[in-house]
């Protein structure tokens, strides 16, 4: 605060009629309107000036959607942390939670509803009733048929109320989540017959084995999978589980690992078959144990021993034959063991496979459903809260939604909280669809690259100032719900998007079933009270709330998830395929989301974009990294500017030499290349979708950003890349070893 | 009176960095912009580190969270003309922010660069002032910072305990890094009470042979103990700094 707004406040204060709220407009700096003044009679009864409150809230799907707890001092949110009390977390979070707090106070959230005169033009301020006019009579104009309502993944409770809309207008429902998701819940149902998520049970199991997954850094359940990890490593004395990483990369989950086994992108998935075969054919587990596994892959024992050598699989994937022997029987000495795939394992033109090899030793193992093992999840307990599958797009779905946008049969676009115009490769033409459609209409709280195209947009609030449950995704084995509650008052004009919904359907004179989305909140957790075995007893619905809000959730031990029929799909083994000729294009391009800043999606929050990416270090920019064979080979230095040529286009990137980096492979990070989206997203690298080839997983129908070849051409130009590595001078004692060496059974 | 102190266990560290912004959430760390990182003045009161061991394909990563070392014979300390550097009789190396002059002989003494100099008025955008720690100072132009022990939150305990007319609870207090980490790699507590969890672990370890300190040769006594890292294999080649 300045001095000039402190001395008005205190004039303001010493009249003894009025005092702050905690409500203030955001980022405009002026002081006639930087806060509003409240009388004191309107502040929220539990407003204690001087004293700490800490509500209970729920994290964003993207995030894992566990439970939190936030700090609020006089009106304004201070701190997340984790809930002590949420399964699976047990009171720890991660540094997307704790930057939610920057989401809130964003210099560049929208203020309030705006029109925009021309697409990506001037905008002017209107009121939230001519904005839900104007959308009332797009939506009446377009009918059911010819609008599209595209998300994210959206909450539990969200879901919920969209799922009334959708029924109430005929409106098409489109989600759009990361591809490796898709591909990972397709692979889920075929062979445990669920699209829940499941969990391994890392706490008790003493052998893991990761084919690619990033579980550590920013994949499915970060803090829960990162805290059993603690456990796994450290948790019990006199055993200390093992984890060894099967990947293209040394990735920053990779650097845990016990052992690291180099793979050619995409031979995850026949690595596993190589595992299986040895399983198999030394006879060291139960021959029946194989049915379901070779069911799924289509495979009879004859082809699997015959086909899947250790020596033919060694050949494709680029490790030993004795390496695979070496995982195989890993599996059997350390019981219980896990099994996991993913990130990059999922984003190859055989994504689904490498999942369905990986995830099926599982099955193999016996180790599916058994403490130690790989836990499934249940639906959720109240069938409301479950986000629909059939609304989860693929690549091709996505292809066809935007030919449809573009062709004008989907005439308007509802946008809340999804970014396709960033988010989609660009040659399917995101962009140019939105331009040509009639009306577009955007609910985000910024101005994101699809935003700039809205005619409309009605900004939602953020995370921390709206209600709603969130079932988590992957649950911790068991039945869980964490209810969102406000814990602040907003500090913008905007409206919470299930509000948006309720008001435009009563609008269309199509109420649905409840008047605000806290309501649906509140009406969706008490169908929790009906279910028995939860965590909370309560006399009446009143204390039930209460306890569920002071708790931050409802959560039952009893509920576990269960296997169903799986699909009956086969997912073939296949081999990876790159676009791009091997002698033109030489190198194999590994994107590969941010730890930090994900695919993008987080890329407006400034303390995650200052923080160092665990391997390379480097920080709020994009860079190419480069093994250091490869780089020897071709001259390139840390800092160097090169030419990046894929068959999809040309960019320009500095260096980061890797020493981990295999010959041969090259990886740049997802999250950065925004032309919107904030000040601290804006103009910063570069999309690495833009120089991907359109390859996708006929199996899984995804985009497969790991299949495409690149050359590398010196520029003959350097810059300086902004990184942590070097702001400290580092030696190193030799006679003070750091790393203790013991052997694996200790 | 309480001693303390922290354990960072290697073995469960997995380079998350969700203690360095849970650290710049509660203590008022200036956003680092690139501007800042190009200058190399980043702030972070815990930082993290990445050092190679062996070259590929025997090659390691490893990740290693560096908080302020609290040292008990700490060299920051005596360099300081105006007495802004201190060491509480709870043992934790403390900055007087409105006595420093700015000399940043302190940080030039202190062998685990875990002081930082603010060469520019710590800037926000007004809408994220909001967010800032009302227990904790922001720090002006031309004076030290470093890490405390998120000696607010000790302060508040004890005084809600002296309050409450007990003593300090064993436990009762963290820091917000250990409060954040999501692999209980951080803990934090009194060395000094035999049922702390530091006390405990630093036992457990010792047994294991496992505890250490960074250069521990010096003589500074630091209370910030690492637990090494578990390896199953030597790596291939001899260790490699970065």
């Amino acid at each position: 605060m300045r001095r000039r707004d402190f001395l008005k406040v205190a004039a303001t204060s010493a009249t003894g009629a009025v005092l702050f709220a905690g409500c203030g407009r955001i980022g405009d700096g002026v002081p006639e309107t930087e806060f509003k003044i409240a009388q004191p009679v309107h502040t929220p009864n539990d407003w204690v000036y001087g004293r700490d409150a800490w509500f209970a809230t729920a994290a964003p799907p993207e995030q894992g959607g566990y439970g939190l707890i936030v700090r609020v001092f006089e009106g304004r949110a201070k701190k997340v942390d984790g809930n002590p009390d949420f399964p699976g977390v047990l009171g720890k979070s991660d540094a997307r939670a704790q930057a939610l707090v920057q989401e809130l106070y964003h210099p560049d959230r929208i203020t309030g509803p705006q029109r925009a005169s021309t697409r990506g033009g001037q905008v002017q301020s209107i009121s939230w009733d001519d904005a839900l006019q104007e959308v009332v009579g797009i939506l009446r104009e377009a009918g059911g048929e010819r609008a599209v309502l595209i998300t994210g993944r959206p909450s539990s409770s969200q879901a919920a109320i969209i799922a009334a809309f959708r029924q109430a207008t005929g409106i098409r429902h489109a989600i759009l989540e990361p591809d490796e998701f898709v591909a990972l819940r397709t692979a889920m149902r075929r062979l445990f017959g669920t699209s829940m998520l499941p969990i391994p049970d890392l706490a008790n199991a003493a052998f893991l084995l990761n084919f690619s997954a990033e579980f550590l850094h920013g994949w499915i359940a970060p803090v829960a999978l990162a805290r059993a990890y603690g456990a796994f490593r450290q948790g019990h004395s006199g055993h200390r589980g093992l984890y060894y990483h099967v990947g293209p990369r040394l990735s920053a989950t990779a650097a845990n690992a016990d052992r690291w086994f180099p793979i050619v992108p995409g031979s995850e998935g026949l690595v596993a078959l190589g595992i299986a075969n040895v399983l198999l054919t030394e006879g060291k587990l139960p021959a029946e144990r194989f049915q379901p596994y070779l069911a799924a892959l289509g495979l009879d024992a004859a082809r699997l021993t015959s086909d899947y050598t250790p020596e033919r699989v060694a050949e494709a994937s680029g490790l030993g034959a004795e390496q695979i022997r070496e995982l195989a029987h890993a599996l059997i000495e350390h019981q219980p063991a896990v099994v996991i795939a993913g990130t990059n394992a999922a984003a190859t033109t055989n994504g689904l496979f490498n999942l369905v090899a990986a995830f099926g030793l599982n099955l193999v193992l016996g180790t599916v459903d058994q403490p130690g093992g790989l836990l499934l999840n249940p639906e959720p307990v109240l069938p409301e809260l479950r986000v629909p599958d059939d609304a989860i797009l693929n690549q091709q779905q996505w292809a066809q939604l935007v030919e449809q946008i573009r062709s004008g049969s989907v005439s308007t676009v509802l946008v809340h909280r999804a970014n396709p115009v960033y988010s989609l490769p660009a040659t399917l033409g995101v962009a140019d669809a939105l331009r040509a459609a009639q009306h577009v209409v955007s609910f985000s709280p910024f101005f994101d690259e699809t935003t700039l195209l809205a005619d409309l947009v009605l900004p939602d609030l953020v995370w921390l100032e709206q209600w709603g449950l969130q079932v988590p995704d992957p649950g911790p084995g068991y039945a869980a719900v964490a209810i969102q509650q406000p814990v602040v008052q907003p500090f913008a004009d905007g409206r919470a998007f299930g509000d948006v919904l309720i008001q435009l359907a009563q609008q269309l004179g199509k109420p649905l079933p409840w008047a605000s989305q806290e309501e649906a909140t509140k009406t969706l957790a008490l169908g929790l009270r009906q279910v028995s075995g939860g965590n909370i007893r309560a006399g009446n619905d009143s204390e039930f709330l209460v306890t569920l809000q002071a708790q931050g959730g409802w959560w039952s031990e009893g509920t576990r998830g269960q296997a169903g029929t799986p699909a009956t799909a086969i997912v073939q083994p296949r081999d990876p395929e790159f676009a791009g000729d091997a002698g033109q294009y030489p190198l194999l391009l590994l994107p590969y989301p941010s730890p930090a800043i994900g695919y993008g999606e987080f890329a407006h929050l400034p303390w995650l974009q200052a923080l160092p990416e665990p391997i390379s270090t480097n920080v709020w920019q994009t860079w190419i990294e480069v093994g250091q064979r490869t780089a020897d080979e071709l001259g390139l230095t840390t800092g160097d500017v090169v030419r990046v040529s894929t068959p999809q286009g040309t960019v320009e990137l500095p260096v980061y030499v890797n020493p981990a980096g295999q010959p041969g492979i090259v990886a740049i990070p997802f999250g950065q290349g925004h032309t919107a989206f904030g000040r601290y997203a804006e103009g910063r690298g570069l999309n690495p979708l833009a120089i991907v080839a359109p390859q996708s997983d006929p199996d899984a129908g995804t985009l497969a950003w790991c299949a495409t070849r690149c050359r590398l051409e010196k520029t003959g130009r350097r810059t300086r890349l902004a990184r942590f590595e070097g702001m400290v001078p580092a030696f190193q004692l030799e006679e003070f070893p750091i790393v203790r060496v013991m052997p694996p059974s200790a | 009176m309480p001693r303390w102190g922290m354990v960072i266990d290697l073995d469960r560290c997995i380079g998350c960095g969700a203690c360095v912004v849970a650290c710049q959430a509660e203590n008022n760390v200036p956003i680092n912009t690139e501007d800042v990182y190009h200058q190399r003045r980043a702030i972070a009161w815990i930082r993290l580190e990445r050092y190679w061991e062996g070259e590929f394909p025997n090659i390691k990563a490893r990740y290693i969270p560096v908080p302020c070392m609290q040292c008990t014979n700490a060299p920051c300390e005596p360099v300081c003309p105006v007495y802004a550097t201190y060491h509480t009789n709870e043992g934790i190396n403390m900055q007087v922010y409105n006595r420093c002059i700015g000399t940043r002989y302190c940080a030039v003494n202190c062998h685990w660069h875990v002081r930082f100099f603010n060469f520019w008025e710590p800037k926000w955008p007004d809408s994220l002032k909001n967010q800032l720690n009302p227990d904790v100072t922001v720090r002006s132009r031309g004076v030290m910072e470093k890490c405390n022990f998120c000696v607010h939150r000790i302060v508040k305990a004890e005084q809600k305990a002296k309050v409450e007319k007990r003593e300090l609870r064993t436990d009762e207090v963290t820091t917000a890094c250990a409060q954040a980490c999501p692999t209980n790699a951080i803990v934090f507590g009194d060395l000094d009470d035999p049922n702390s969890a530091v006390s405990k672990l630093l036992a457990q370890a010792e047994h294991e042979g496992r505890v250490y300190r960074l250069l521990e040769d010096l003589g500074t006594d630091p209370k910030v103990y690492y637990l090494k890292k578990v390896d199953i294999e030597a790596a291939a080649e001899p260790a490699a700094a970065h």
